[in-house]
C-alpha cells in the first residue's frame, strides 16, 4: 500500500512535466471545449426560480391544493395590515382612505398609470379585494333581511354615527381580527390573487379541438315532464395544469401594489404580510447576494495576492476555477438539466474546493522556490507533495454532494450532480491546466528583503514613532467605520489584522504547534474532549425547523409585518381544510356541517396559540339560522334536518353570492374550513397538521359512512411550502450523516489503517458538530438553507484534515520518524491549511452580512466551522497522533515520539529528532 | 316591456328564468330586411327586439341540469349523474313602456328546495332599487331581501348553483359595449355572424368578461354560441345553444348549455315548456302569492288551464 501511494505521488510529480510538454495540444483542446461549453451556457441555460419547483408535484397533498385552486381560486393572498396615522381606523378620514384604497386596487385600470413608478398591469393578478369597506352584515329588520355594508356609502362625519359603525364592527366575531384589531388601531385589506391558479401558458381546452359537438342528450327531451341527462363515467375530463409561480412575478406584483400604497402614506402606515410580499423581499435579497458573491471573490483575490505576493499566483488559480465552473455548468445544460437558485451554492462550492486545491499546490510550490529550486522542479515537487491529498479531497467532497442526489426533488439532484462535476473539474484543471498556465507566467524567485514595494512601505512604517503609528491606525479605523458602518468596518479590520498576523508570524506559529502539542498533549485533548461533549449535547438540542418570517432579520420589513400581524390581528398564514364529499349537495347534509363545526371547536380549544380563527360554511348556516329566527341566539346552531339547512344556504346564496361561492362549490360537494394561523416554524406546522389529520379521521368517521368518497385534506400554499421545507431539511440531515460516513470510509481506505482513519474522523466531526451544537445551544434552528450548505462546509473542513493526514503518512513513509513527519507536515501543510482557512473563512464570513438569515447563518457558522477545522488540524490532530502514535499500516521500524523523547534526553543538542 | 338580451341581468335567482327566455333569441321570420343590416349593433338590437314577443305574460317550465363534463367520442357529455332542478315561472312586463318586470319563480325539484319561491320586481330606472322577496318553505317565512346597494355593486351570482350566473347577463345597455362583427362563418351547420362585444370601462367593473364573441344565426337571429373571455384573454366559459325550434312563429333555442372551461362543469338549461301571451293578473305577482298557498295554487291552476 505504501508503495502504491508513493507511486501515485510520483505520478503526480511527473504530471506537470508531461502536460507542459503537450501544452499546445492540451490548450487547444481546452479552449475548443470551453468555447463549446460557453455556447451551451449562453444558449441552453434555463433557471427555474419558481418556489413550486422545490415541491414534489406528485405529492397527493399538491393534488388537493390544485383541486382547491381549481374550485376556489388561488389561496395565495396579500394580507395588507395598516395602522391609522390618526390612531383610529374607524375615523371618517381612515374609513374614506380605506375605501379609496380598496377601490384603487379593485379598479386599478382606472388609475392614471403615468403617475406611478411601476407597471400597474401586474395588478392583473388581483382576484378580489376585501376590506372593512366591503364587508356586509346580514340582519333582520322587520320582514326585511338586510345584507348591508358595515360602512355606509356615505361615510358620516358625526362622531356618534362613527361610534355606531365601530361598535357594530367590533361585535362581528367573524370579521374581528381578520379585518380590524380589537383596539381599532389596525385594519387590514385581504387582497386575493391568481398566483398559482393560472393555467399553463398555451393551455388549450380539449373542447377547442375540431369536430367537437354537444352530445345529443342535451336536446332530447319531451315537452311534458323532466328528463334525465345521459352521462358516461368513462368520459375524459380535461384537467387543467397551473403555471408554476416565479419569484420575480411576486416581486413585480408587490412593486405595483407598493406604488399604489404610496398614495395613502399620509393616512396609513402599512405592514404587508403574506407570500407575495415575503417572496418579493426574498427576490431582492437574492439580488443582494450577487453583490455579496462579488465581495467573496474580491476577498479571495485580495488574500491570495497578500499571501503569495504574486499576481500570477492569483490570476491562474482564478482562471482554473472559472473554467471548472464553465465546464460543469456547460455539461449540465448540454445534457438538458434545468438549473435552480442552488446554482449559487455550486459556484460557492467549486470556488472553495478550487481555491483549496490551488492554495495547497501554490503554497508547496513557494516553499520549494524559497528552498532554491527552479520553477519546473518546484512545481513537480509541489504536485508530488499535494497531488494525492487533492485527489482524496476531491473524492470525499464529491461523495458529500453526491449524497444529496438521493433526494426526490429534481433541483437538489441537479445541484448534487453539477457540484460533483465541478469539484472533479477543479481537480482535472489543477493537475492538467495549472502547470501549463504557470509555465507561461509564473511567480518570480523570492525577492531579497526590502526589495518589494510593500516591504519598503513596511520599513517606513516601522520607522514611525509609536505615537504616530497609533494615531495613523486610529484615523484609518475611524474613516473605515464611518464610511462602511460598524459591521463591515469591523470585518475589514479583522481581515487586515489576521492577514498581517499570518504574514508576519506564520512560521513561528507553525513551528510552535507540534512542540506545544507534545508538551500539552493531555490539556489539549481534555479541552477538545470538553468541546466535543458540549457539541454533542448542543447537537441533541438542535431543532430542524424552517420559519418563513425568521428568514428575515428582526429589523427587516417582513419580520416587522409578521410580528405586527401576529400581535394585533389574526396572523397572516392560512391553512385550509378541504372537504370533498364526492357527492353533489353533500354539504347540505347536517351531519357534514356538524362535523365541520366539531372540528372547528376542537381547533379553537386545543390550538389557541397557533390558530387564531376558524371560518366555514357552518358559521354561515348557524348565523343565518339565528337571523331567520328573530335573531334568537338559541338558534345559533346547525338545524337537524337537511331541508332547513338547504334553504338557509339558499337564502345566503341569494343575499351574498360571492361569499357563498368562495366557501362552497356550486354543486355543494366541496367546501373548506379556513384556519388563520400565527407565524410558526415548519416543525410546529407539521405537528399541528399531523394532529389535525388524526382529529379529522376521528370526527369525520360517521360522515365517511354516509359519503364513501369523502376526502378531508389539510392543505394551503403556506402549509405545503412548510411541509416541503421540512421534508427537504429532514432528507438533507440524513444525507449529511451519510456523507460523513462515506467520507470516513474513504479516509480509512486511503490512510491504510482503521486506527488512523478513526483518528482523522474526530477532527472532521468536531467542526460540524460544534456548528450544530452551537446552534442548538443558542436556540437557532437548522433550516432548509443551512442544511443544504452543510455538506459544502463539511467538505471544506474535511479537506484540510485529509491534506494533513495524507501528508503525514507520506512523510512517515519517507522519514520513518513520527516526530519528524509531524514537524514537516505542520510546517508544509499547516501553512497551506492556514491560508485556505483564512481565504475561505473570511470569504464566507462576508455572507454573514446578508439580509437573508438563511444565507447569513451559512456565512457566520460556515466561517466558524472552517476556523475550528484549522484549530483541530493544528492542535488536536498533532495531539492525537502524539497520544496514539498510529503507524498507518506502515511495517518496519519507525521512530516513535517516546523514542524521540528518549533521544532528546540522551542528546539534548538535537531536540527535534532526526533531520 | 323589459328588453332581454343575450347578456341580460336580473337580480338573483329570478334571473335564471329571465335568462332562459333571453337567450332563446327568437326572431320573427323577417329575414329579408335583416339581411341587409349587417352592422353588429343593429343585429344585436334586432335580436333583442324580437325577444319581447316571448318574454311578456309568460309561463315557463324549466329544467336545470348540472354536471362535470368530459369528452367521449368527440362529444361533450356529462361524466357523472347530473343534478337536476325544476322550476316554474310566471312573469309580466309593466311600467312605462313595459320596461319593468315582475316575476315569480317556484322551485319544484329537488325535494329539499321544493316550494322555495322568489318574487322579484326589476325596475328599468337605475335609481330605483330592485326588490326581491324570498319564501323559504322549510321555515315558513318570507323575507324581503335588500342588498342596500345600487345595482353596480351587486356581485355575480350563480343561478340555482348552476354554471349560469348573473354575469352571463347584464342590465347593460348596448351603448356600454363596443360591438364589432369579426367575421362570418358557420356554426352547427348554420351561417352565422361572429360578433364581438367589449364592455366599456364602467361596465367592465361589474363583469369578469372582458370580451364576448357571439355566433348569431344570420337567418333566424338566434345566438347559437357565445365564448366568454376574461381579462387575460383566456376563454373561461362557452355557451352552446341547441334544439332551435320555431315556437308560436318565433325561433328559439330550447336547450342552452353553459360550459365552465376552468372547472370543467356544465349546466344545461332545458326549456321544457314555454307559453307566452298568457293572461296573468297583476295581483298574482305580489308577496301574497308567496305566503298564501291557497291563493297561489288557485291562480296557478287558472294559468295552467290556459296553456293546456
Amino acid at each position: 500500500m505504501e508503495n502504491r501511494l508513493l507511486v501515485l505521488a510520483r505520478l503526480f510529480a511527473a504530471a506537470p512535466g508531461f502536460v507542459v510538454r503537450y501544452r499546445i495540444l492540451i490548450l487547444a483542446i481546452v479552449v475548443l471545449i470551453s468555447i463549446f461549453q460557453a455556447i451551451g451556457v449562453a444558449t441552453r441555460t434555463r433557471i427555474d426560480i419558481s418556489t413550486d419547483s422545490m415541491i414534489d408535484q406528485t405529492d397527493p397533498a399538491i393534488a388537493a391544493l390544485n383541486a382547491f385552486r381549481t374550485q376556489f381560486g388561488s389561496d395565495d393572498s396579500l394580507f395588507l395590515v395598516y395602522e391609522a396615522r390618526d390612531g383610529d381606523i374607524f375615523s371618517a378620514r381612515s374609513l374614506a382612505a380605506a375605501r379609496a384604497l380598496t377601490e384603487s386596487l379593485r379598479d386599478w385600470r382606472t388609475l392614471d398609470a403615468s403617475r406611478y413608478d411601476a407597471d400597474l398591469q401586474e395588478l392583473d393578478q388581483i382576484r378580489r379585494v376585501q376590506s372593512i369597506t366591503t364587508l356586509r352584515v346580514q340582519r333582520v329588520d322587520g320582514d326585511t333581511l338586510r345584507s348591508e355594508r358595515l360602512v355606509p356609502d356615505v361615510i358620516p362625519d358625526d362622531p356618534a354615527q362613527l361610534a355606531v359603525i365601530r361598535a357594530q364592527a367590533l361585535a362581528e366575531d367573524d370579521y374581528r381580527l381578520a379585518f380590524y384589531s380589537e383596539d381599532g388601531r389596525f385594519g387590514a385589506l385581504l387582497i386575493q390573487t391568481t398566483f398559482g391558479a393560472r393555467p399553463l401558458e398555451g393551455y388549450v381546452p380539449a373542447v377547442n379541438a375540431d369536430d367537437i359537438s354537444l352530445d345529443d342528450a342535451f336536446s332530447n327531451f319531451g315537452g311534458d315532464g323532466g328528463f334525465e341527462l345521459a352521462f358516461d363515467e368513462q368520459a375524459t375530463i380535461d384537467e387543467v395544469s397551473f403555471e408554476l409561480v416565479d419569484m420575480a412575478e411576486y416581486k413585480q406584483f408587490f412593486t405595483a401594489i407598493s406604488a399604489v400604497l404610496e398614495d395613502y402614506h399620509s393616512d396609513f402606515e402599512f405592514y404587508p404580510a403574506g407570500n407575495p410580499s415575503l417572496m418579493s423581499w426574498v427576490f431582492d435579497v437574492l439580488q443582494e447576494l450577487l453583490w455579496l458573491a462579488a465581495g467573496v471573490v474580491a476577498i479571495f483575490i485580495f488574500l491570495l495576492r497578500a499571501l503569495f505576493r504574486s499576481f500570477s499566483a492569483v490570476f491562474w488559480p482564478i482562471i482554473t476555477i472559472l473554467l471548472s465552473l464553465l465546464w460543469s455548468w456547460g455539461i449540465t445544460v448540454w445534457v438538458g438539466a434545468t438549473l435552480s437558485t442552488m446554482l449559487s451554492l455550486t459556484v460557492m462550492l467549486v470556488f472553495a474546493v478550487g481555491i483549496a486545491d490551488c492554495v495547497h499546490v501554490m503554497s508547496a510550490y513557494f516553499v520549494f522556490r524559497e528552498q532554491g529550486h527552479d520553477h519546473a522542479a518546484s512545481l513537480s515537487k509541489a504536485y508530488e507533495k499535494t497531488g494525492l491529498a487533492i485527489l482524496v479531497t476531491t473524492i470525499t467532497t464529491m461523495a458529500g454532494v453526491l449524497a444529496l442526489t438521493g433526494s426526490e426533488l429534481i433541483p437538489i439532484q441537479v445541484f448534487g450532480f453539477m457540484s460533483a462535476l465541478g469539484v472533479f473539474m477543479a481537480l482535472v484543471f489543477t493537475v492538467v491546466l495549472l502547470p501549463i498556465l504557470l509555465s507561461i507566467w509564473h511567480p518570480a524567485p523570492a525577492k531579497a528583503p526590502g526589495a518589494s514595494l510593500s516591504a519598503r512601505w513596511l520599513i517606513r512604517w516601522q520607522a514611525l514613532p509609536f505615537l504616530g503609528q497609533t494615531a495613523m491606525i486610529v484615523l484609518l479605523i475611524g474613516v473605515l467605520f464611518t464610511a462602511a458602518g460598524v459591521a463591515i468596518g469591523f470585518y475589514i479590520c479583522l481581515t487586515g489584522l489576521i492577514t498581517l498576523a499570518v504574514l508576519r508570524w506564520q512560521s513561528n506559529i507553525l513551528a510552535a504547534c507540534p512542540d506545544w502539542a507534545q508538551r500539552r498533549t493531555g490539556t489539549l485533548l481534555g479541552v477538545f474532549a470538553l468541546i466535543f461533549g458540549a457539541s454533542v449535547y448542543g447537537t441533541s438540542l438542535v431543532k430542524i425547523d424552517s420559519n418563513v418570517a425568521e428568514l428575515a432579520r428582526e429589523t427587516s420589513a417582513p419580520r416587522i409585518a409578521y410580528n405586527m400581524v401576529d400581535e394585533h390581528m389574526a396572523g397572516a398564514q392560512t391553512i385550509s381544510v378541504m372537504i370533498d364529499t364526492g357527492a353533489s349537495d353533500g354539504l347540505l347534509e347536517p351531519a357534514v356541517l356538524k362535523a365541520m363545526e366539531a372540528l372547528q371547536q376542537v381547533i379553537a380549544e386545543r390550538y389557541a396559540t397557533q390558530i387564531s380563527r376558524t371560518f366555514s360554511l357552518a358559521n354561515i348556516v348557524k348565523d343565518t339560522n339565528q337571523v331567520m329566527n328573530q335573531d334568537d341566539p338559541a338558534f345559533y346552531r346547525i338545524p337537524d334536518d337537511a331541508v332547513t339547512v338547504s334553504q338557509l344556504i339558499y337564502l345566503f346564496n341569494s343575499a351574498n353570492p360571492e361569499e357563498r361561492r368562495s366557501l362552497v362549490s356550486d354543486d355543494f360537494s366541496r367546501s373548506h374550513i379556513t384556519l388563520n394561523s400565527y407565524n410558526a416554524g415548519s416543525y410546529e406546522y407539521q405537528q399541528v397538521m399531523s394532529e389535525l389529520d388524526s382529529e379529522i379521521v376521528r370526527i369525520f368517521a360517521p360522515v365517511s359512512a354516509m359519503f364513501p368518497d369523502l376526502q378531508v385534506t389539510v392543505t394551503g400554499s403556506v402549509p405545503m411550502m412548510m411541509r416541503a421545507m421540512d421534508e427537504i431539511a429532514q432528507s438533507q440531515y440524513s444525507s449529511l450523516l451519510l456523507a460523513l460516513a462515506v467520507i470516513s470510509a474513504i479516509m480509512i481506505i486511503t490512510l491504510g489503517s482503521v486506527q488512523a482513519g478513526l483518528i482523522s474522523i474526530i477532527p472532521n466531526l468536531i467542526p460540524a458538530l460544534m456548528t450544530f451544537g452551537l446552534m442548538g445551544l443558542l436556540g437557532i434552528s437548522l433550516d432548509v438553507d443551512t442544511l443544504l450548505i452543510a455538506p459544502v462546509i463539511i467538505g471544506i473542513a474535511v479537506d484540510d484534515t485529509i491534506h494533513f493526514m495524507t501528508s503525514y503518512r507520506l512523510e512517515l513513509i519517507k522519514t520513518r520518524s513520527m516526530p519528524q513527519a509531524l514537524k514537516n507536515t505542520v510546517q508544509d501543510v499547516g501553512r497551506a491549511v492556514m491560508f485556505t482557512t483564512m481565504i475561505l473563512g473570511l470569504g464566507f464570513a462576508i455572507l454573514g452580512f446578508s439580509e437573508y438569515l438563511g444565507i447569513a447563518k451559512v456565512g457566520i457558522f460556515g466561517g466558524l466551522a472552517i476556523l475550528v477545522a484549522l484549530l483541530c488540524d493544528l492542535f488536536l490532530l498533532p495531539a492525537l497522533i502524539i497520544k496514539l502514535q498510529p503507524r498507518f499500516g506502515i511495517k518496519g521500524e519507525l521512530e516513535s515520539f517516546s523514542d524521540a523523547a528518549q533521544s532528546t534526553i540522551t542528546a539534548p543538542g538535537n531536540p527535534s529528532g532526526r533531520s | 316591456m323589459r328588453l332581454l338580451k343575450t347578456r341580460l341581468r336580473v337580480q338573483m335567482t329570478l334571473a335564471a328564468l329571465m335568462l332562459s327566455t333571453s337567450l332563446m333569441s327568437t326572431v320573427f321570420a323577417q329575414t329579408a330586411a335583416a339581411q341587409t343590416t349587417t352592422e353588429g349593433r343593429t343585429i344585436l338590437e334586432r335580436v333583442e327586439d324580437n325577444q319581447r314577443a316571448i318574454s311578456d305574460a309568460a309561463f315557463n317550465r324549466i329544467q336545470l341540469s348540472s354536471c362535470r363534463f368530459g369528452l367521449q367520442n368527440n362529444q361533450i357529455t356529462c361524466a357523472e349523474r347530473a343534478r337536476v332542478k325544476a322550476l316554474e315561472s310566471v312573469s309580466i312586463n309593466t311600467g312605462a313602456n313595459n320596461r319593468d318586470t315582475r316575476a315569480i319563480s317556484i322551485v319544484l325539484e329537488p325535494a329539499a328546495e321544493r316550494g322555495i319561491s322568489m318574487l322579484s320586481y326589476t325596475y328599468d330606472d337605475a335609481s330605483q332599487d330592485n326588490e326581491t322577496w324570498l319564501y323559504l318553505s322549510a321555515l315558513g317565512q318570507v323575507k324581503r331581501i335588500a342588498s342596500g346597494n345600487s345595482d353596480d355593486e351587486s356581485e355575480p351570482a350563480s343561478l340555482f348553483g348552476s354554471e349560469f350566473t348573473t354575469e352571463d347577463q347584464d342590465t347593460g345597455k348596448l351603448e356600454d359595449y363596443t360591438i364589432t362583427i369579426l367575421s362570418e362563418g358557420t356554426e352547427s351547420g348554420r351561417e352565422v355572424w361572429l360578433i364581438e362585444t367589449i364592455p366599456n370601462e364602467k361596465r367592465s367593473r361589474s363583469t369578469r368578461y372582458a370580451r364576448t364573441v357571439q355566433y348569431v344565426d344570420k337567418e333566424r337571429f338566434v345566438v347559437l354560441r357565445a365564448d366568454m373571455y376574461d381579462r387575460t384573454g383566456r376563454e373561461i366559459k362557452r355557451l352552446m345553444a341547441s334544439r332551435v325550434e320555431q315556437v308560436n312563429g318565433n325561433w328559439m333555442a330550447r336547450s342552452l348549455t353553459m360550459m365552465n372551461l376552468v372547472a370543467n362543469r356544465l349546466s344545461n338549461m332545458a326549456i321544457l315548456e314555454i307559453n307566452s301571451g298568457v293572461e296573468i293578473p297583476e295581483t298574482f305577482l305580489t308577496p301574497r302569492t308567496l305566503t298564501d298557498v291557497a291563493f297561489r295554487e288557485a291562480e296557478l291552476q287558472r294559468i295552467r288551464a290556459q296553456v293546456q
